[in-house]
Order: structure tokens, then C-alpha cells, then sequence
């Protein structure tokens, strides 16, 4: 009779474990920078850029273009001058930089392929004029198949 | 009965884990939440400066010498045209400004670039794209893909051999109209 107590117990440790190794897994592929991208753009087709991993670079600027030309980034419409404008003041304060000196910051361009040339320029000519040299214009890569139906 | 000096009653240590099972399961949750895998996608790089002056005109480089009221030397630019007639797609295609040489695919502009491209005498300073605004992107994506496809010949002035390298230089600028 003295066994009776511990039996109805469950073992959480293997529980335990199984959980900390899903945790581990979860933390170590985590992304936060893929909420700056929007999915519902229909990025352009081209037939020679390569999936290029910009994980290991320390500055990035994701902007993200719709089709009718209105810059969206962190999820949200954003003034174009306005936000590039304090995205360089920002880079400029921590990289201890003079105004007119080159940004190291890699500005990634996901524009929809119904974009226009006009809005395109625009938001390329405000980049150049706050300091960004360095340009990442996304695409898809041949083949790949979208899963959304669309125009 | 005293009990003996070092017999010591067997007192059973349990951990609570439910208080850290729960937790981990806050956690756990936070993350599964949280996990967005990012799209794969291609990408062209491109160091794009401003536009600099290109008027053939003048002697010498502009801040070599600040007592000169001469004209300054601009970059020698070869001008590619991409022009639209208001409906997102290319019109017509040509390179060069004063006789801009027409040309009707992409290929064709591809294999006419890289020949002066391949010509180590013709030493293009840089490359101005210049673009109806109506031009869609996927379309100017095309004619990108071209440009940064060329390989630029040089010669090495040390050694003498002709050395290739990507088109560093392209700027874009927006034409007039449509």
C-alpha cells in the first residue's frame, strides 16, 4: 500500500526536455527582420540574380514599394523623405559620420513589379541625396511558384 | 527509542516541474508566434551613385585646378534609353545620345553592349539609364539584368593585359514625358 501514492504522478521531465529542445530549435531560427517584409508584393522575374543571403551584413535598410508607389516599411506607410531621412540620421549618429560621407547601410529595394519608374526613381534619388550608395534590388528567382492567385 | 546518530530519515527532494513546464510553454508559444521564415528571393546588387556631369565639352578634371575658368571635363556616359508610350512596357530601346543606335530586343542591346563594353578603347566613365516614368519595374528590372551581365574591359597599365570587371557605374535618371 505504500506505493499507491506515487503512481497516478506523471513523469514531466521527458516533457520538459522535448519542450526545451523545440524552444532551442525556435530561438535559433528565428528572423526578426522578415517582418520588415511585405509579402503581398509580386516581386519582378529575373533570369540571373541569385538567392543571396544578406544575413551576415550588419546594416540593412529594408523599403518595400508597392504598386502604386507608396513606400511601406515596419509594416506601415511611411512618408518617403521623411523616413529615409531619419534612417541616415540614425546610421549617421552610430557610425560617428559627417553629413556627405557615404552610408555603409545596404538599402534593399522590394518593389512590385507594376511599380512604376517615377516612384522607383523617387525613393533611389532620396536614398542618394541622405548618403546610401549601396542598392539590393530584390527579385524572385525563375521558377518559383507563387502560391496567391493574382492579376 | 532514540534514533541513531546518523540515521537520517529519507526525506524525498521533488522538483515541481509543472511551474517550469509552464514556462517553457510560455516561451515555446512566444516563438512559434513569432516565427516567420523568409521568402527566398534573388537579388541584383548595384552601387549607384548620382549622376555626375557628362558634357564632352572641357580640358581637365573638375577640382584639379581652382584658378581655371575653363569649362570642367565631365565623365564619358554612354546613355541607354528605355522609352515607353504610357503603358508600363518599352517602346524602343537605344544607346548613345546625339546618334542614339535604335535597337529592337533586349538581346540585341545585350550583344551590341558587350561589344563596346569588350573594347578596351572605349573607356566609358559610366552608364546613365535614362527611363520613361511610366516604365514598369519589372520591365526596367530587364534591362538592369543586361547592364550588370557586362563584363567592362580594361587595361592593366602596370602589366598591359586586359582586365575584366562588372559595370561599376550606373546611375538612372528620369527622361521627359511619358
Amino acid at each position: 500500500m505504500a506505493g499507491l501514492e506515487s503512481e497516478g504522478k506523471p513523469n514531466l521531465t521527458p516533457i520538459l526536455d522535448m519542450v526545451f529542445q523545440l524552444i532551442t530549435f525556435f530561438m535559433v531560427v528565428a528572423n526578426f527582420k522578415a517582418a520588415s517584409i511585405e509579402k503581398d508584393l509580386q516581386l519582378p522575374v529575373v533570369g540571373s540574380a541569385r538567392p543571396v543571403d544578406t544575413r551576415g551584413v550588419e546594416s540593412l535598410m529594408v523599403l518595400n514599394i508597392d504598386k502604386d508607389g507608396n513606400l511601406r516599411a515596419m509594416g506601415r506607410r511611411q512618408p518617403v523623405r521623411e523616413f529615409i531621412e531619419q534612417e541616415a540620421n540614425a546610421v549617421r549618429l552610430a557610425g560617428h559620420l559627417e553629413f556627405g560621407q557615404e552610408l555603409p547601410t545596404l538599402v534593399v529595394v522590394r518593389a512590385d513589379r507594376e511599380t512604376r519608374f517615377r516612384d522607383f526613381n523617387r525613393v533611389i534619388r532620396t536614398c542618394q541625396e541622405f548618403g546610401f550608395r549601396q542598392f539590393a534590388l530584390k527579385t524572385e528567382p525563375p521558377g518559383k511558384k507563387r502560391a496567391s492567385g493574382g492579376s | 527509542m532514540r534514533r541513531r546518530r546518523g540515521h537520517r530519515s529519507q526525506e524525498e527532494v521533488e522538483l515541481n516541474l509543472a511551474a517550469m513546464l509552464d514556462m517553457a510553454f510560455q516561451l515555446l508559444a512566444f516563438f512559434i508566434a513569432t516565427f516567420r521564415p523568409a521568402p527566398l528571393e534573388g537579388q541584383i546588387t548595384l552601387r549607384l551613385p548620382p549622376p555626375e556631369a557628362r558634357t564632352t565639352q572641357g580640358t581637365q578634371p573638375a577640382g584639379e585646378n581652382v584658378n581655371s575658368a575653363e569649362i570642367p571635363k565631365g565623365l564619358k556616359t554612354l546613355v541607354v534609353n528605355v522609352f515607353s508610350d504610357g503603358s508600363g512596357e518599352i517602346k524602343s530601346l537605344s544607346f548613345g545620345e546625339e546618334n542614339a543606335t535604335q535597337v529592337e530586343t533586349l538581346a540585341a542591346l545585350d550583344l551590341n553592349l558587350t561589344k563596346i563594353f569588350g573594347d578596351p578603347t572605349y573607356p566609358y566613365e559610366q552608364v546613365i539609364l535614362q527611363v520613361s516614368p511610366s516604365i514598369r519595374y519589372e520591365r526596367l528590372m530587364e534591362v538592369v539584368d543586361v547592364l550588370t551581365r557586362l563584363k567592362v574591359a580594361r587595361v592593366d597599365k602596370e602589366t598591359g593585359r586586359t582586365v575584366w570587371s562588372p559595370l561599376s557605374k550606373l546611375s538612372f535618371v528620369e527622361a521627359a514625358g511619358g
